[in-house]
């Protein structure tokens, strides 16, 4: 039943009870693609089998042909589940087919809906299995948006402790090969913060629980920021988890003091170890303007006139030195709170 | 001028620090300052183990300046790229693009409208009928003839018939099946109020914003279609301040879904053009929010957000060595489309008081501001993104030397990067705000006339409804005398609807007509018409 690759369907004689269906008929079309002749020849013969509504084995040929020449095809793609379901293929075998389709078409919507599908379907699959794929994809492309939309999903779908409890590790070694990447940053928060099916993991139970876990979290986000001050995603993250906790800005103010000053001021202070406030790094590049804005954050949230005119500084300084580019921006943060000094 | 800085690597290079550094070099060479084009690395100290100079033919030369050293937008180069593309087709490599054959029409239809160019009627025709190709006989449209309907396309085919289309027989607008429509709408919809784009497909802010924007065009947004929609896009907003692609599924799956308690977590980091989809989306659904909409499933209204959205927006501008483009996601490079996805976003934070037109522009205040050009950016400017810089990305490293825009030199031009990197330019161009005293005017204007009806057995909109929808849509105006253009007025394009990504004309041109009110009246003396 499988035709040579460079045959086509028109004269392909298993093919010959089908009509093939031109795209255009009645219309000369604009802007019209030019098709090469193999491509032209299947979807011809697709929008054949579409009309009679034909879902046979051969349909899952046809649709893995036109997959191949256009991973984006989402009509191949839907009628090719159809098929599915009505032939009754074993699910684990299509899922291998897309093992191996995923990782050519790293980039496509369709290959990662396409397995989310399937595991919906059918829960025999083994969501561990599936894990060590995902994490393999993500070698190869580390800030692939669908394939870390996938892996989160598939972790709140399954919901089994033990799935969580590895995630950790996995964020680590991410970070490990490049913590500037947001991407696990992101799945670092959703896995720590929003996952579990409610609270998210080791967040759900007692207070001292959550206080353990806020602990961990600004541990590791300092370390990772003293490694590489400038890096927005730490910050972001340091945010958001302050954000998400409740916990006052001004509280890491002495950790973040250390990222505003320059080399030269900081000499001979730098024996004094502080785990709570690791210092930066030989090569940090100091002021940074993320530790800037947090300061000045920090100082507008302390609610009074003197917080509010330190705030104003900073935001000249990112302004007017630091920050050019969001010059306006800054200056919108000044007119926020001059409005408030005094009144 | 000083060197631009590099991003400072902090003696501690990654791969994204590398492959930044390597985008930091190539777009340092399309700096428009000649002074720092004779230094061959930026901030080169820094750059820690950066590679030799890529060479490429189109990043030292051909750099589009004009006489005087100003760049100019190339705009008969980028005709031509447009027309070959309408005319003799796409080449194969678009094949991958055969699902998405009406985002390539739209593309090319309204960077046609950008750059102020109409379609003679035999093009125009042909353009109308290739549309309609598209339409499914179950409703919606699809990525091509034959092809499932999916909301993607459905928004590209019906922003195209806006450009194109027209009233009454072969016109277009009328040969929409606007019930059967509304009625693949309504069955993508998922329980937890977001959509799927197709059937058996994914969800995404994308598809909720094409939904939004076609069922407000065409006149067919119900409360029954927006059920719970608001507390899906709001469920896609992340700790960054962003919005990703969907958030987890609320409800159970398989046949009967229920309903689940617990919270609905966004899937994926916050992104540039989940953000934009989000945030129009949110402004679409205004009508109904500001109308006191309860929410579907809980007690209080749903809310977002917004100053963390603008830090993020305006975190995502590149900086001075990045030309000031635009990046999609933190710690990402700079591209061209995101001028649009997070450069236009910024026009929709107006609408809820951020940013510049915080306080009406008011007639009294500023009688007769004089054209500015690229002069006294300062004494205007009150955008809280930086216009003219991200104007000089796009006319500096946008524009590819044969036509066409593009992502980052030396990437080739693309129809999708063409449109969204001159759509940019246009948002960054214009001050086109939202007129409280223009959306009073529309409402006092409006004539009641026979709504739509769903043949699904749920109520429409009543009038007051229709006025509410139909004027906060078109109450968008470009603010006189605001337009600022790096390189001077010969590189002015059109002003862009915020929302729809048309120009505000052709907004105002299919919405009348599937509103039934009167054009002429609606446009009065204060909109200004555009050529296209």
């Amino acid at each position: 039943m499988t035709s040579p690759a460079d045959v086509l369907y028109a004269d392909n004689p298993a093919w010959a009870d089908v009509t093939p269906l031109p795209q255009y008929e009645g219309v000369n079309p604009l802007a019209p693609i030019l098709y090469t002749e193999e491509y032209k020849d299947a979807t011809d013969y697709f929008r054949g089998i579409v009309k009679t509504g034909e879902k046979s084995p051969r349909v899952l040929e046809l649709t893995e042909k036109i997959i191949r020449l256009n991973p984006a095809h989402y009509s191949a793609w839907q009628y090719r589940f159809e098929t599915l379901k009505a032939v009754k293929v074993p699910l684990e075998d299509e899922l291998k087919l897309m093992d191996e389709l995923a990782v050519k078409y790293l980039k496509t919507y369709q290959v990662w809906h396409h397995r989310r599908l399937l595991l919906t379907e059918s829960y025999n699959l083994e969501p561990k299995r599936e894990l060590e794929f995902i994490a393999k994809s993500l070698k190869a492309d580390t800030k692939n948006y669908h394939t870390w939309s996938y892996r989160q999903w598939l972790l709140a779908f399954v919901n089994d402790g033990e799935l969580w409890v590895g995630e950790l590790d996995f964020v680590e070694e991410m970070l490990n090969e490049d913590l500037r990447n947001n991407s696990a940053w992101h799945h670092r928060f959703f896995v720590v913060w929003l996952g579990g099916g409610g609270g998210g993991m080791g967040v759900g139970g007692t207070r001292e629980e959550k206080e353990r876990v806020l602990r961990r979290e600004l541990t590791f986000t300092k370390q990772l920021i003293s490694l590489a001050p400038n890096n927005p995603s730490a910050w972001n993250y340091l945010r958001g988890v302050l954000d998400r906790t409740e916990t006052p800005y001004g509280l890491i103010l002495p950790f973040v003091r250390l990222y505003i000053v320059n080399l030269s001021d900081r000499a001979g202070s730098t024996d004094i170890v502080d785990v709570e406030n690791p210092p930066p790094s030989e090569g940090a590049q100091l002021p940074c303007t993320a530790a800037l804005e947090f300061t000045a954050d920090a100082y507008e949230r302390q609610g009074d006139d003197e917080g509010r005119k330190k705030a104003v500084e900073l935001w000249k300084v990112l302004a007017n030195e630091q920050d050019t580019i969001r010059k306006r921006y800054w200056e919108f943060r000044i007119r926020g709170v001059e409005k408030k000094v005094g009144a | 001028m000083t060197l631009p800085r590099a991003t400072p690597v902090d003696g501690f290079p990654t791969h994204t620090s590398r492959v930044q550094a390597e985008t930091e070099e190539i777009l340092f060479k399309h700096h428009p300052d000649p002074l720092s084009n004779n230094n061959a690395t930026p901030g080169s100290s820094s750059l820690g183990a950066a590679s030799t100079p890529t060479s490429s033919s189109s990043s030292t030369q051909g750099k589009p300046a004009d006489s005087d050293g100003g760049p100019a937008l190339q705009k008969q180069l980028h005709m031509s790229f447009l027309v070959r593309n309408m005319v003799q087709g796409f080449p194969a490599r678009y094949i991958s693009q055969d699902a998405s054959q009406p985002w390539l029409m739209f593309w090319t239809l309204q960077a046609f409208s950008i750059l102020q160019v109409g379609l003679d009627p035999g093009n125009k025709q042909r353009a109308i009928d290739t549309v309609m190709s598209w339409q499914h006989p179950d409703g919606g449209f699809g990525g091509g003839p034959g092809q499932r309907p999916h909301l993607l396309p459905t928004y590209a085919s019906v922003c195209a018939l806006a450009v194109v289309g027209r009233p009454g027989p072969g016109g277009g607008w009328d040969q929409i099946d606007r019930q059967k429509l509304y009625r693949f709408f309504m069955s993508v919809k998922q329980p937890d109020g977001s959509f799927l784009v197709a059937k058996d497909a994914e969800v995404d802010v994308r598809g909720t914003y094409c939904l939004l924007v076609v069922a407000t065009l065409l006149g067919i947004l119900t409360p029954e279609l927006i059920e719970g929609t608001p507390e899906f896009i709001a469920s896609c907003q992340t700790y960054e301040g962003g919005f990703a692609s969907a958030s987890q599924p609320s409800y159970s799956p398989g046949p009967n879904p229920t309903l689940l308690e617990f919270p609905r977590p966004p899937l994926g980091e916050a992104h540039g053009g989940y953000t934009f989809c989000a945030l129009a989306s949110w402004v679409l659904l205004q009508p109904f929010l500001e109308a006191g909409y309860k929410g579907a499933h809980s007690s209080k209204p749903p809310t977002i957000d917004l100053n963390n959205t603008l830090r993020w927006l305006v975190q995502m501008q590149g900086t001075e060595i990045e030309l000031g483009g635009f990046k999609g996601r933190t710690n990402k490079l700079v591209d061209g489309c995101y001028s649009w996805w997070v450069g236009g976003a910024f026009a929709l934070l107006e609408v809820f008081g951020i940013g510049a037109s915080s306080e009406e522009i008011g007639s009294q205040n500023q009688p007769s501001k004089d054209e500015k050009l690229d002069d006294g950016w300062d004494d205007v400017d009150d955008s809280l993104l930086n216009r003219k810089a991200l104007q000089e990305y796009i006319l500096w490293a946008g524009q590819h030397p044969a036509g066409g825009l593009r992502d980052k030199p030396p990437k080739h031009a693309d129809a999708y990067h063409t449109q969204y990197c001159l759509a940019g330019l246009s948002a960054a161009q214009h001050h086109v705000y939202p007129s409280v005293s223009r959306e009073q005017a529309l409402a006092q204007a409006w004539v009641e006339t026979e709504p739509f009806e769903p043949d699904l057995g749920h109520p429409g909109l009543s009038q007051e409804q229709r006025k509410t929808i139909f004027a906060k849509a078109l109450c968008w105006k470009e603010e006189e005398g605001a337009s600022k253009c790096v390189g001077g007025a010969k590189n002015r394009v059109n002003a862009s609807h915020p929302v729809f990504d048309l120009t505000i004309t052709h907004s105002q041109g299919i919405m009348a007509h599937f509103y039934g009110q009167d054009l002429e009246r609606l446009r009065g003396p204060a909109a200004k018409p555009t050529a296209a």
